[in-house]
């Protein structure tokens, strides 16, 4: 009689397991759960870190829900931002990872597509600000060569955000780029060549073949984008600082700022934990719904 | 020998080496200058040996200074000395962070300073360091642009700005300025929008707050009257906001509200032509106008573990060398910066004609202390975003300021 491995039982195998387990649970107990824990329990107090932590309750929670405004309005701006690198940086990934996976020397464009993401973001902020810069920015001044007046792309608060949003796209685009060619070359070539059997064109190869195969990576791709704009806030910092008048001030900055140039670590907390919530919630539902399609 | 002494005796022996190390450890004096700034006050930090008590220096970039303070206070790093910027200074003395100073020096500061400036390192009337930087604003003009627009002298009123701004300014075809008449500082903590308000305030008599800052004064009359002055060049065309008055030294600004520090970035900018072509002049609000200075301080951590070796240092960098002017004195001195300490004033060569007016501002007492309230940096940055949103064309001066006023109230609210 042929003996059966035996199955992986944490709970039952005694202490080797848990032995195994515990750099990886010590490490997520240190960096994970506590500064959470500690965050989560910040949120209740009024704190500034000169001083020691005064309990509040709900005081930071209500203060930021009824009472501030530029609270809301950066959620606002968290949104489209998000919204904004999500519908032009996904579909723009998409694109990238189709073209060149069909170009040749498609390693090369991968790998300068893929550039931006090996370059420090406030270096990124600084050479965009140059790019950008309502009089001496060079889009400007190409304009103004051809008799054109370019926008305020940093002065105006409409055009602030289209900026950061283009800039965050451009930043990423190469990382989820790749996450789709790895997508794209898995689709087996043989379901190529049967859908061309049965005559299907390119349009509908792609539409019918091609993207449903690469759904899940399509569903990853748009969560953690989503996920990312909301809490992105580096490039903001350095590019805009948040302006101008608050237009491109996005909540992960606002609560930046409270926590470390306002010394209003509970506040910041709780706007952070608000953050954390939202996010959270529009991910699962996100990805039901993403799922449910696929399904 | 039982396990438990072994460990005690270990534990002991651990203590008192780290202790020993603590002692032995140079003295940190943490400052936003850098290297190359503070090259006089860093020699005379090498040079410093007062009974085996060493000192060393820490850059820590303006914008980070006081977050990198939090951190190193909630890591027990916290340097020994700090120079701090006053409006800080509040906070920090709520909740205990600086050591008081002792009575001698709290005694040679009271003689050898600036009353005006005493006060920016005053809290409740309580001394809290030695003042080091002073900043003061006044007009500053790019001569050679006023004098190609028919202007030999600058303004000395707000229609006379208006007037020569506006004879300045250029347009590109596209309808972009070239050249500013007049142009607004883009700075991060907001102080751009901020100081040259707090000048027109104080230059129409009015002031931020009650004296106990327990209320705003941001719905009054005078904040009224110098929001709309500022206002009304970018409503009237004058000016506007894609302009930032940090590109003064590149040559395209008439005018613009700024502090004594920026000089070394203007005599850069303008090279030879700076004497010549870079004026500063008083804040154009007529006879009886008035400006803000602000200051920065050395004081003390108060978990310094040898406060009284620190306030001897604090005391060393700032105290007159043999005729000459302090270390500290030397270093701003070489930085176009001002000092309020009168034996370095004295011991230093005459100001040249730029700093001159800033001087004399200090002196004639029309420099008016920024106001030491707590959560200073998040009032001012909720100053700057009315102040523009003003200047945009967003909102009227009248209900801008009265929200203004309610939402700092409610900051008040919460320390007075």
């Amino acid at each position: 009689m042929e003996r059966r491995p035996k199955e992986f039982d944490p709970a039952g195998g005694g202490w080797a397991p848990w032995l195994f387990l515990s750099p990886l649970l010590v490490f997520a107990a240190l960096f994970f759960v506590l500064p959470l824990g500690f965050s989560v329990y910040l949120s209740f107090t009024r704190w500034n870190p000169l001083g020691t932590p005064d309990w509040v309750g709900l005081r930071q929670f209500e203060y930021l829900l009824t009472r501030d405004t530029t609270f809301w309005a950066t959620i606002l701006n968290t949104f489209v931002f998000a919204f904004g690198f999500v519908v032009a940086g996904v579909p723009l990934a998409l694109g990238l990872a189709f073209v060149f996976s069909r170009a040749r020397g498609k390693a090369v464009w991968r790998s300068v597509y893929y550039l931006p993401q090996l370059t420090n973001i406030v270096a990124i902020a600084y050479l965009w600000q140059f790019v950008l810069d309502d009089r001496y920015g060079l889009v400007n001044r190409l304009l103004g060569m051809a008799g054109l007046r370019g926008p305020d792309w940093l002065t105006d608060p409409v055009m602030a955000m289209i900026s950061v949003v283009m800039v965050m796209v451009w930043y990423d685009a190469g990382k989820n780029m790749l996450v789709f060619s790895a997508a794209l070359e898995a689709v087996d070539q043989e379901i190529y060549d049967a859908a061309t059997l049965d005559g299907a064109g390119a349009t509908r190869t792609l539409w019918s073949v091609t993207l449903p195969m690469i759904r899940p990576a399509f569903i990853f791709v748009t969560i953690t984008s989503f996920i990312t704009g909301m809490g992105f806030f580096a490039l903001i910092l350095a590019m805009t600082g948040g302006g101008p008048r608050g237009a491109t001030e996005v909540t992960a900055l606002y609560t930046y700022r409270m926590a470390f140039e306002d010394l209003r670590m509970g506040r910041a907390s709780a706007g952070a934990l608000i953050l954390f919530v939202i996010i959270g919630v529009i991910s699962l539902l996100q990805f039901r719904a993403l799922k449910e399609r696929a399904t | 020998m039982p396990h438990r002494t072994i460990i005690a005796a270990t534990l002991v022996t651990a203590g008192t080496s780290l202790a020993a190390v603590a002692q032995d450890a140079p003295l940190t004096v943490a400052m936003h200058y850098t290297q190359e700034q503070a090259a006089p006050l860093l020699a005379c930090l090498e040079e410093y040996d007062a009974d085996g008590v060493t000192a060393q220096y820490q850059q820590i970039s303006y914008r980070d200074y006081l977050q990198t303070v939090l951190t190193g206070r909630l890591g027990g790093q916290s340097p020994d000395i700090y120079n701090l910027y006053s409006i800080w200074a509040a906070q920090m003395v709520d909740n205990g962070v600086l050591d008081t100073p002792p009575d001698d020096l709290v005694s040679f500061v009271t003689d050898s300073y600036a009353e005006g400036t005493v006060d920016a390192a005053t809290i409740d009337g309580t001394l809290w360091g030695v003042p080091t930087e002073v900043s003061a604003y006044l007009l500053v003009s790019n001569m050679a642009l006023l004098r190609e627009a028919g202007y030999d002298a600058p303004p000395a009123t707000w229609d006379e700005l208006r007037e020569v701004a506006e004879a300045v300014t250029t347009r590109n075809a596209q309808g972009r300025i070239e050249n500013a008449g007049f142009a607004i500082a883009d700075s991060s903590s907001g102080a751009g929008f901020v100081h040259p308000f707090y000048a027109l305030l104080y230059s129409e008599g009015g002031t931020p707050y009650s004296e106990d800052f327990a209320e705003a004064n941001f719905e009054s009359p005078e904040a009224v009257d110098a929001l709309s002055l500022m206002a009304g060049l970018t409503q009237d065309d004058i000016t506007d906001l894609s302009v930032d008055a940090y590109d003064f030294p590149a040559g395209g600004i008439g005018m613009m509200i700024m502090a004594n520090w920026f000089k070394s970035e203007i005599a850069a900018g303008f090279g030879d032509a700076f004497a010549q072509d870079v004026v500063a002049s008083a804040i154009p609000m007529g006879e009886e106008w008035r400006t803000l200075q602000y200051a920065f301080f050395m004081g003390v951590d108060s978990n310094s573990d040898r406060p009284e070796e620190a306030w001897a240092l604090v005391r060393h960098l700032n105290e007159p060398r043999d005729g000459g002017p302090s270390c500290m004195g030397e270093m701003l001195a070489g930085l176009g910066a001002l000092t309020a300490n009168e034996a370095d004033n004295a011991a230093l060569p005459e100001p040249d004609a730029f700093t001159a007016p800033f001087v004399a501002a200090l002196a004639e007492g029309r420099a008016i202390s920024q106001p030491n309230v707590m959560q200073s940096a998040e009032i001012e940055g909720m100053m700057a975003q009315t102040i523009e949103r003003v200047m945009a064309g967003e909102a009227e001066p009248e209900p801008a300021l009265s929200g203004l006023d309610v939402e700092v109230e409610d900051i008040l609210f919460e320390f007075y």
